[in-house]
């Protein structure tokens, strides 16, 4: 029988962290290439920004629009970022690229924190754009609360637990047939604690009651909690996922 | 005699529910060997292939890949492994070079650059390195899955269904390659093309409904003899 007799070339296995490095530089230049979630997302989020127009439109004379403008923000993040994270997946299915990734001796969760990673970086992108342009349109005769620039921490924690738990979702959701449905099912349950958290939250830091912060940091330490608790969870349970 | 052995498969089973796509499957595959696996559709070929290049854990049964238990240790056997598949495993807005460098980074190769360059060079890709994978043709994409899937020099190279969707030519230089790399490696390669199959194997099994029908050296094998009896058992529905 052939019998191999080859000096084989060294591997000096990386360390977890320059996995994750190598995997999170992929998905940039990946996406800085083709600028194909953070175009959908920006769209969409101005399309949402347009609706929002209209329907405001004939009533924004009797609303007061700053107590809503939390749960407007809010429903514009939420469904834009659907729209990304249905996307953030179908790179690496395009060509059975995850499988190749999986056939690497790698701790599953670094795929997962890279991913999620890189979903946090694109939403956040767009937010940048969108939040401002949403103030532009609906709030520019509204008087700025001192406690207004505090929205910043409600988006932020926001952000980062629904980059993490859309990121495990769509990859439970990357093969099924009705995906794009299945996520958006499966996410808006899932993240509706957070959700309400960070509308409450925004909210109280654009009107900057005398009751402020009562009502900021409570549903900050919420989404905190959320964020620590599903994000250990996804961690934990991510390397099942992609493997089933 | 087992430490001569690539591969070594005990009582391989995989069920999806009550359905067993592999079931009881034993082989030893020699260091150096070629090993060409046949079956008509649904025979459970990928699902062993898939097995072996532990993307998919077996239900019962043992595996040992270069004497490593795969079930255990599943992240040393895949430094052992390469798969070449019909899906080329790279990512089309990445260019060569760089599909080939996030591999090698990954896998810890020590100097990826010249890793990538002499893979490079060996599949004949050096002067498109910087060119994105989506605009080359499927015969030079299927180039850059043979050099995705050397990169860190594996013992054993599993190909499942390689030649899907190449032209002549392509298979042609495919050929070639696979020439080039053979010494030194063992192969596995699940295919439909008992010719092309047949042609390039030491050793020959056919599967049928998750079972082996036959499995045998290719020295104790006639083509037409052996053309026949896959037609027989397999295509009859016999097995």
């Amino acid at each position: 029988m052939a019998q191999q007799n080859r000096q084989r070339l060294a591997l000096k296995h990386p360390s977890t962290f320059a996995q994750y490095r190598t995997l999170l530089s992929k998905d940039l230049r990946q996406e800085f290439r083709t600028k194909e979630m953070v175009t959908s997302m920006g769209i969409f989020a101005v399309l949402v920004i347009i609706v929002y127009g209209a329907a405001l439109a004939l009533t924004a004379q009797s609303i007061d629009i700053a107590s809503m403008s939390g749960g407007l923000i809010w429903a514009l993040i939420v469904f834009t970022s659907l729209t990304g994270l249905n996307r953030s997946f179908s790179h690496e299915k395009e060509q059975g690229c995850l499988e190749g990734i999986l056939l690497v001796p790698l701790d599953r969760s670094v795929i997962y924190l890279a991913k999620a990673t890189s979903n946090f970086i694109f939403l956040a992108l767009v937010e940048v754009i969108a939040v401002p342009l949403f103030m532009f349109f609906f709030m520019t005769t509204v008087p700025f609360a001192p406690t207004f620039g505090m929205i910043v921490w409600p988006l932020l924690l926001g952000t980062i637990g629904m980059a993490g738990v859309g990121t495990m979702l769509a990859t439970i959701t990357a093969n099924t047939r009705s995906r794009d449905v299945l996520l958006a099912v499966l996410f808006i349950p899932l993240i509706y604690p957070l959700l309400y958290a960070c509308v409450t939250a925004t909210t109280a830091a654009i009107l900057g009651s005398a009751q402020w912060m009562d009502l900021y940091t409570m549903p900050l330490v919420m989404a905190a909690g959320y964020d620590v608790i599903m994000l250990l969870a996804c961690w934990v349970l991510y390397g099942f996922a992609v493997s089933a | 005699m087992a430490d001569e052995l690539a591969i070594q498969a005990r009582h391989l089973v995989k069920a999806f529910g009550t359905r067993r796509a592999v079931d009881d499957i034993s082989l030893n595959v020699p260091r150096g060997a070629f090993l060409a696996i046949f079956g008509p559709n649904g025979a459970g070929k990928t699902t062993l292939l898939r097995m072996l290049a532990t993307l998919s854990r077996p239900s019962s049964g043992t595996l040992a890949i270069e004497g490593v238990d795969a079930r255990e240790h599943a992240d040393q056997a895949r430094d052992r492994i390469g798969l070449i598949s019909h899906q080329p495993m790279v990512y089309p807005d990445l260019s060569a070079e760089e599909n080939l460098l996030l591999y090698a980074r990954l896998y810890g190769v020590a100097d990826p650059e010249a890793r990538v360059r002499e893979l490079l060079d060996q599949v004949g890709l050096l002067h498109r390195r910087l060119d994105p994978v989506r605009t080359f043709s499927r015969g030079m994409t299927q180039r850059v899955a043979i050099a995705r899937a050397l990169v860190h020099d594996p013992d054993i190279v599993l190909l499942d269904e390689p030649y899907s969707g190449l032209d002549p030519h392509a298979v042609d230089v495919f050929d070639q390659l696979i020439d080039q790399i053979r010494p030194g490696h063992t192969f596995v390669m699940v295919s439909h093309d008992l010719r092309k199959g047949f042609s390039l194997c030491t050793h020959a099994l056919v599967m049928a409904r998750g079972h082996v029908v036959t499995a045998d050296s290719k020295d104790a094998l006639d083509f037409d003899a052996f053309e026949r009896l896959y037609r027989e058992t397999v295509g009859m529905g016999v097995a």
